[in-house]
């Protein structure tokens, strides 16, 4: 895959999750940085370090295993959306900090 | 009815008395006459559901509904998300007395409780807990008392209190919410406690905006209270038979009043004339008061008056040459009057009209002839009148109609030519039962159609192949007892129906379930009195919309159906047998 279609994603711990551009796309915050003409605004406004050229987005508010399930959500949304309409597990303890997160990436 | 169906912030906004509160209702099992008393027949707004993936955050809040037990507080998280998570809980009736512990100090804006069950005392502490966030508040129907409205002196920011049919409330209550000033809207429907006295309270609440006291019987005298309200613009005081013309000397300096609502009081042509002031009323219910044609020196001068319910007024002909005074009208109702055909000649000047209502008034052919000039009317009742066919040619040009109803009258077949131009005709009520099969293939036309009632019609099999191109069709009703299977092949392919009605055609089995199966969007279906069985169920499988499902005298029992239910049909809420 060519690197342009993806895109990496770093939490706040510094893990580093690269996907595909249209899952990340399904998060509005994130479609609307990828698609405004002035990106480099809007990465600042994130707070993230990253450029655009390399596509890459720093959450300095989303732990590690709150973005890994962002992550599986946005593939599953893409499933769901082609018709494949399973269960996403969302494990308990997770809930609220990952409800905090969708909030913020309008997801 | 479920809580779920009265929810919305803005219910108070309906101009009763002009549209029909019919939410929830998804069935009828008689004639749509019956239904209800003013104006034009129920629509049924109903909103198919659409699949569409579900956000992060829906996920989250069902996630966090299922468990709420584990929950001890959200005062952590964002409010919008705690309001997020408070809206699912009461929608889905999962918050108890001790849920809501968990939104103890939230800030809340919004706490819409109407109806909800078990809501009382206990429930006023988290409640208050809010503080000044709190803007609106919905206590309907709920089991608090006088000692609880104390709570509410720290939430001084409340906008919105909805106090309706909480019968443990009283003048004491009243007093307690006489300080919050910023109240814009208050609602105390069908409170039987309520005294003159106790309406002192409301004299210092200067901002508000929406004061409803329906079916307050005890409140005479008590007006004088809010006639420093300058602000209300909205008042009903319906069902209150106690108000009496005097009443309505405090009202008239609240020059910015636009609704009135005084339908079923004292209140004649004198207290009337104590209106004359209120230039911005723009609607005006006088239902069932004992009012004469007099009344109408006054309301000519009210300027901004386009809503006027003069139904069961006791109006004759006499003296109602003065009602072409009231050109500005856009809806008039006289349904229920004793005016006759020399009566309509003076509504040839309102032109302006949109809506009018001549439910059981005493006209016939003749009268009709004056509403030709009436050309943005788009809402016509003629119910129970003795209009027949002749006159439904002065109907003819009437092209922006909407929506005729012409149930109980003596229209037969031949008359229904002249609507066929009406292409705008969304709505059309035929319940009468000298129309038969002959009379639909005048409709063929009206490929506008959404709501076609032939309740009492002998329509046949072969009629309903006029029915075939009817493909906007969302409710039709044919319960003249002379349809078979047959003719429901005719319906099987107007797939924008969400509710059909065929009760009373005794021969109509299973088969008819098997050709409607593809009906996916209905939401209610009645084929009672037929000879369907608990065989024949299993064809509604395919109908995940339903909600509504009535099949009295059949076949088939309530267990039959629940089992139905739990087999794949998880939004039926109504049916019957139950």
């Amino acid at each position: 895959m060519k690197r342009k279609d993806t895109v990496k994603l770093i939490s706040t711990d510094e893990m580093e999750f690269v996907i595909d551009k249209d899952a990340a796309m399904v998060s509005q915050t994130i479609r609307n940085m990828l698609t405004s003409p002035g990106p480099i605004d809007n990465w600042v406004f994130l707070g993230g370090f990253a450029e655009t050229e390399l596509g890459e987005v720093t959450f300095p508010e989303i732990s590690a295993v709150i973005l890994e399930k962002i992550c599986q959500y946005f593939y599953w949304a893409l499933q769901y959306s082609r018709g494949k309409e399973t269960e996403f597990h969302i494990e308990p303890e997770l809930t609220l900090e990952l409800m905090m997160a969708a909030n913020y990436l309008h997801t | 009815m479920g809580a779920a169906c009265s929810r919305k912030r803005d219910q108070l906004d309906n101009v009763d008395g002009f549209d029909r509160g019919v939410s929830g209702r998804y069935c009828k099992s008689g004639s749509s006459k019956w239904l209800a008393t003013t104006f034009s027949r129920p629509v049924l707004e109903i909103q198919r559901e659409k699949k569409k993936c579900p956000s992060l955050l829906e996920l989250c809040t069902h996630k966090i509904r299922e468990d709420i037990d584990n929950y001890v507080s959200f005062s952590t998280l964002p409010r919008d998300l705690s309001q997020q998570i408070f809206n699912e809980l009461v929608k889905s009736q999962r918050l108890t007395d001790v849920s809501l512990e968990a939104f103890r100090d939230c800030a809340l804006q919004d706490l819409y409780l109407g109806d909800y069950p078990g809501v009382n005392e206990n429930w006023m502490d988290v409640i208050s807990s809010q503080g000044s966030s709190l803007l609106s508040l919905d206590l309907s129907g709920s089991d608090v008392s006088d000692p609880g409205l104390i709570y509410l002196k720290d939430c001084v920011n409340l906008q919105d209190l909805n106090l309706n049919y909480c019968d443990q409330i009283s003048d004491r209550g009243l007093k307690h919410i006489s300080g919050l000033s910023n109240l814009r809207s208050l609602t105390f429907r069908r409170n039987s406690a309520i005294t003159a006295q106790g309406m002192a309270a409301l004299s210092g609440l200067v901002n508000l905006m929406k004061l409803d006291l329906e079916k307050c019987p005890g409140i005479h005298g008590g007006l004088i209270h809010i006639k420093g309200l300058t602000k209300l613009e909205s008042l009903s005081i319906k069902w209150c038979n106690c108000i009496t013309d005097a009443d309505m000397k405090p009202l008239s300096g609240l020059t910015n009043l636009k609704s009135l609502q005084i339908s079923c009081s004292k209140v004649t042509d004198f207290g009337i004339t104590y209106l004359k002031g209120l230039q911005n009323l723009s609607v005006l219910n006088l239902e069932g008061c004992p009012v004469t044609a007099s009344c109408f020196d006054t309301l000519s001068v009210l300027v901004s008056l386009l809503f006027l319910n003069l139904s069961r007024c006791n109006l004759s002909d006499d003296g109602c040459e003065k009602l072409s005074k009231l050109g500005n009208l856009k809806v008039l109702n006289l349904g229920f009057n004793d005016i006759s055909d020399a009566c309509l000649i003076h509504l040839k000047g309102l032109t302006n009209l949109e809506s009018l209502n001549l439910d059981s008034c005493r006209i016939g052919d003749n009268g009709l002839v004056h509403l030709t000039g009436l050309q943005n009317l788009k809402c016509l009742e003629l119910s129970d009148t003795e209009v027949g066919s002749n006159g439904l040619r002065y109907l003819s040009g009437l092209c922006k109609l909407e929506s005729i109803n012409l149930s109980f009258t003596v229209v037969s077949d031949g008359g229904l030519r002249e609507l066929s131009g009406l292409t705008s005709l969304k709505s059309l009520n035929l319940d009468a039962r000298q129309i038969t099969d002959a009379g639909l293939a005048a409709l063929t036309s009206l490929t506008g159609l959404t709501h076609l009632d032939l309740f009492g019609a002998r329509i046949t099999d072969s009629g309903t192949s006029h029915l075939r191109n009817l493909k906007n069709l969302r409710s039709l009703e044919i319960c003249g007892g002379g349809l078979t299977d047959a003719g429901v092949k005719n319906i099987k392919d107007l797939s924008s129906l969400s509710l059909l009605n065929l009760s009373q055609n005794c021969n109509l089995t299973d088969k008819t379930l098997e050709m409607i199966s593809g009906l996916t969007g209905l939401i209610s279906l009645n084929v009672s009195n037929s000879r369907v069985t608990s065989a024949g169920l299993r064809h509604l499988k395919p109908l995940k919309n339903l909600r509504s499902l009535t099949l009295e005298a059949c076949k088939v029992t309530a267990n039959d159906i629940r089992r139905l239910q739990s087999a794949g049909l998880p939004n039926l809420v109504n049916f019957r047998p139950e």
